[in-house]
């Protein structure tokens, strides 16, 4: 889960992670309210990226500008996003912005810390990082980061900071479970102070058995989704809305992944990303069915399951079972290959139901009833 | 020839009792391979047929002399699992459960490398040498024994493409789930370097997605002098950004992670991309007229 700026800034300060004074303000009238000096920073609290460049950090010289520059952030949408509430800081004169991370990076098998001595918005479009693989956090040594270093930050006094603060945030990264802790810009003061000027965080979602704070911010997110969404998730199927008109079922996300690629191949276009393999008994089959059904814009349903510790002659049953029960019109294209395929296609061949033999004359099928 | 498991691997099944654990024990010496034992803390000195089964990895391995393990314990408790088998002395391992934390992974990892072990997923159906034996849970029938590696993040997607490359005539020499976790026992360069290694294996098929930095390492290779010919799927073309597909690591958050991104630097590197998975058996065949 990528945390807020705000979120990510009461970790760092947790963490010992120098970080400007703030509030965070989700009323206008809050502002008057705050103690700090002007000029300040107002800047949209969202869960993507890009932010800079999309206008959501402000400059407010007076009040009259602040109100103004809070009424803009809250009004608007980045990314298609709603921000939850706006972050207010003094304005920050930096004398030079770095960029520090950590990072999991799976082909190292463990943490990296990269370093730029030039941050900010366009970091991606510069050199590459400098890059310290680090493996297991506690294998960090800071000898070894500063090697890295001696190139790109000739002041040692500068350089032994950012040591320590990259140690930190390696701290920071194991204790919370982030698979990303990033400081961009990390500011330069004149006087060599450095401050997170802003900060992102990814968690393992996975972890969130073991953090509170985690489970619940997890919970909190998904209480914002649609009805079948979270449902779905509820009872172990994966569900991810894409807008088309075939609302697709399927089990594993390379196989949900391939048959919506196929879909929109034969001019086609997939509704849903369903993973229906966390939980396929007859109960949620039948909610699958059901969320498919009642979404308006599906207009047929194409059911394409593969299995290997599933046994489809088992999922042709339970489907059977269903689709008999079911009173909705749209129509229904299935495929079910894998473990148990022939007495699948036997089951459902009884039943007067066809089982497709490949995946493109199921898509093929699917498109054409769609059309009709 | 084959990668990382033959005939010779003597199988126990970490949780053995349980759903996945008692298909395996029926499933498994189907394809020849050797379940030699079983681990349930709660079941010990029971039989599953004719496997007997103890109480840890250590006794299964002193015992019966196991060598290779299936672990099917659930996520939150896998780390004990799986350390527990490396410890006890087995040399190849396989760890399907999906929702690992990447802090538990990279923990198996390294204790794994610390002891010369190879481990395999988490987040993977495990791996199959056709002919040979099986460590996982893919559907058998879809793989023969035959000259083409194949590597995949995606256990689903590798039943379908194995089927069809088998369909055509191109059997697999090792078929490696690596599994669609950010932190791999085996990643695909890992993966590369062992079918690079193998006389038998001519060609190889890499089948990925969007998300991750895989994809550039089987680039990498490729452009190697020498590589062995790579045919590639990738799925995801038409995932939005910034949504989660399932898998941990599916996810579009940077311009590299895209499908077209991907798809550019492979085919700069010379690899035959698939468009659909209905044309990889081509991409397979293409790659195996152009093996040395």
């Amino acid at each position: 889960m990528l945390l807020t700026e705000a979120e990510g800034k009461v970790l760092f300060a947790d963490a010992g992670i120098p970080v400007p004074p703030a509030r965070c303000l989700s009323r206008q009238e809050d502002l008057s309210a705050l103690d700090f000096a002007y000029p300040l920073a107002l800047k949209a609290q969202i869960r993507g990226g890009g932010r800079g460049k999309a206008g959501g950090v402000l400059r407010c010289d007076n009040a009259a500008e602040a109100f103004a520059a809070f009424a803009a952030i809250m009004g608007s949408r980045f990314a298609g996003e709603a921000p939850l509430c706006v972050l207010v800081e003094p304005w920050l004169t930096i004398a030079r912005e770095l960029y520090l991370a950590v990072a999991v990076e799976g082909g190292s098998g463990g943490y990296v810390v990269l370093y730029s001595p030039q941050g900010g918005v366009d970091v991606e479009r510069g050199p590459s990082p400098l890059c310290y693989p680090v493996g297991l956090p506690r294998d960090f040594r800071a000898e070894a980061l500063r090697r890295v270093l001696k190139e790109a930050e000739p002041d040692p006094g500068l350089r032994e900071r950012l040591i320590a603060l990259a140690h930190r945030l390696l701290r920071l990264a194991e204790a919370r479970e982030c698979l990303t802790v990033e400081i961009n810009p990390l500011a330069l003061l004149g006087d060599g102070t450095l401050l997170a000027a802003d900060a992102k965080l990814v968690r393992d979602d996975n972890s969130a058995h073991r953090h509170a704070d985690l489970a619940a911010a997890l919970e909190r997110a998904l209480a914002a989704e649609p009805e079948s969404v979270r449902r779905s998730a509820e009872i172990g199927l994966n569900l991810v809305w894409l807008g088309g008109e075939i609302g697709l079922m399927s089990t594993g996300a390379g196989m949900t992944m391939a048959a919506m690629d196929a879909i929109d191949a034969a001019g086609g276009r997939p509704a849903s990303f369903f993973d229906v393999s966390g939980n396929l008994t007859p109960a949620a089959l039948g909610y699958a069915f059901c969320v498919l059904d009642d979404h308006p814009e599906v207009r047929a349903i194409l059911v394409s399951i593969f299995g290997g510790g599933t046994h489809v002659d088992r999922v042709a049953r339970n489907l059977i079972d269903i689709l008999r029960a079911r009173e909705a019109a749209k129509p229904v294209v299935l495929r079910l290959h894998g473990t148990g395929r022939e007495e699948a296609s036997r089951l459902l061949g009884a039943a007067g139901l066809r089982n497709h033999e490949s995946l493109e004359a199921a898509v093929a099928e699917a498109v054409a009833r769609a059309r009709a | 020839m084959s990668i990382l498991l033959d005939e010779r691997a003597r199988v126990v099944i970490l949780g053995i009792t349980g759903r996945f654990g008692s298909f395996s024990a029926r499933d498994l010496p189907r394809s020849g391979t050797r379940l030699v034992a079983g681990v349930s803390p709660t079941r010990a000195g029971e039989a599953i047929g004719d496997v007997p089964v103890f109480a840890t990895a250590h006794e299964a391995v002193r015992e019966r002399e196991a060598n290779a393990a299936l672990v099917y314990v659930p996520a939150p408790i896998g780390l004990d699992a799986v350390l527990d088998a490396i410890d006890a002395g087995c040399r190849l391992l396989v760890y399907p459960a999906d929702g690992v934390p990447v802090a538990d992974a990279l923990e198996m990892r390294s204790a794994a490398r610390a002891k010369g072990a190879v481990l395999v997923g988490p987040n993977s159906p495990g791996l199959i040498s056709p002919g040979k034996a099986k460590l996982g849970f893919m559907p058998s029938d879809c793989y023969r024994p035959g000259p083409i590696g194949l590597i995949s993040k995606s256990g689903s997607l590798s039943y379908e493409a194995a089927w069809r490359l088998s369909q055509k005539g191109l059997g697999q020499t090792t078929a490696l789930g690596i599994g669609g976790d950010p932190v791999k026992g085996v990643t695909a360069a890992e993966a590369l370097a062992l079918f690079d290694g193998d006389p038998e294996t001519r060609a190889i098929v890499y089948l990925g997605e969007i998300g991750g930095n895989d994809e550039y390492a089987v680039a990498q290779y490729a452009k190697t002098p020498g590589a062995k010919p790579v045919a590639a799927l990738i799925v995801g073309r038409t995932a939005p950004a910034g949504r989660k597909m399932g898998h941990a690591s599916a996810l579009i958050a940077a311009a590299s992670d895209t499908w077209e991104a991907k798809v550019a630097a492979l085919e700069a590197a010379g690899v035959r991309v698939a468009r659909s998975v209905e044309a990889l058996a081509a991409a397979a065949e293409g790659a195996l007229a152009h093996s040395r």
